[in-house]
């Protein structure tokens, strides 16, 4: 069951009005897709950030439209922290759709306890599945990670009717013994200032062609 | 050790101003939870380095420290007690510019408690003001 987002048509648009109305606690919105007319919405601040918070990426829009509608981008400020528009793209239930999935670890890797280190090198996958079945993240069981092992894309529990549209030799998460720290004693004395390309070359250190 | 470009095009460059924000290196990108500057600066390859010790003394192999910024501006500077003029003075150091948004270092592999305490650490050895940002899906 999808979340049920409440929008209103919206005729506010530039950048002074749209400020103004973001201040006010909304959001604007534009809503297309299926070859229909685009749609100018606005949404509550507080309600979208709701949908978002419980990693909804399919929601019920109801209100000014009533259609089921994913959501397709959402544009941040530079902290990340409040959200400036929202791109909504109209989907049908039964409709497949490419969206981007969390993965999420689960459990405690035996492998830690082995001097290891977790690292999950892919934090996203990207997957294809009716618009029903979408979901906001995908968990990964790492309770049998040992040492020196890897999980794979392949090896994910994907929900019902979806698809990878990644490699599925993609490593998700593995561990391993942690780098050693470079000695700063070790290795070549660092030169105390960098190449500079393009400069001629003093007399007496070396001749090149 | 203190990073420093490997070669460069020029020894010198102009002090320049910093406008605006982050509009790239601002999101988690590679770890969990990331350090971000709220205000705009430099950051010398010595407290870059700094910061780097202070969270890894804190971690002690566990996770992972990522650094999300490198030091390619030369500063220069010219001795003490020395007359005006007589053109610019010789690269000092090496600083990260960075503009309010931007994400210094990334901690990934360790809960959200542990990642806030290191971080703390870390900030004490900052010129800039800083928060912790968290990774968002797409």
């Amino acid at each position: 069951m999808a979340e049920v987002l409440q929008v209103d048509n919206r005729d506010w648009t530039g950048k002074r009005r749209v400020r103004r109305q973001r201040a006010a606690g909304r959001i604007p919105a534009v809503l297309y897709g299926h070859g229909q007319e685009v749609v100018h919405l606005s949404a509550a601040t507080a309600d979208l950030a709701a949908a978002v918070r419980h990693g909804s990426q399919v929601v019920d829009l109801a209100g000014a439209v009533k259609e089921t509608a994913l959501i397709k981008e959402i544009q941040w400020d530079t902290f990340g922290q409040e959200m400036l528009h929202v791109d909504l793209a109209r989907v049908s239930a039964d409709e497949r759709v490419a969206v981007t999935v969390a993965l999420e670890l689960r459990g405690d890797a035996p492998g830690i306890k082995q001097g290891g280190v977790v690292d999950q090198p892919v934090h996203e996958i990207e997957i294809e599945c009716p618009a029903a079945a979408v979901t906001a993240s995908l968990e990964v069981n790492i309770n049998s990670l040992e040492l020196d092992q890897s999980i794979t894309v392949g090896e994910l529990e994907l929900p019902q009717g979806a698809s990878l549209l990644v490699d599925a030799d993609m490593v998700v998460v593995q561990c391993s013994e942690p780098a050693p720290e470079l000695d700063e004693e070790e290795g070549e004395p660092a030169p105390a200032e960098p190449e500079v390309i393009g400069a001629k070359k003093e007399e007496g250190e070396g001749e090149e062609s | 050790m203190a990073q420093m470009p490997k070669r460069v095009k020029h020894r010198k460059c102009q002090r320049r101003r910093i406008k605006g924000n982050a509009t790239r290196g601002n999101r988690v990108t590679f770890g969990d939870f990331g350090l971000q500057t709220t205000e705009g600066g430099w950051i010398s390859a010595a407290t870059i380095e700094a910061g780097r010790i202070a969270a890894q003394q804190y971690l002690r192999n566990e996770g992972q420290l990522y650094i999300r910024i490198f030091p390619h501006k030369p500063i220069t500077s010219i001795p003490l007690e020395t007359r005006m003029g007589k053109g610019k003075g010789e690269p000092d150091y090496w600083a990260a510019v960075v503009k309010p948004g931007t994400i210094l270092y990334e901690i990934g592999g360790v809960t959200e408690e542990a990642a806030r305490l290191c971080f703390a650490r870390l900030a004490h050895k900052l010129p800039v003001r800083v928060r912790m940002a968290r990774r968002r899906s797409a």
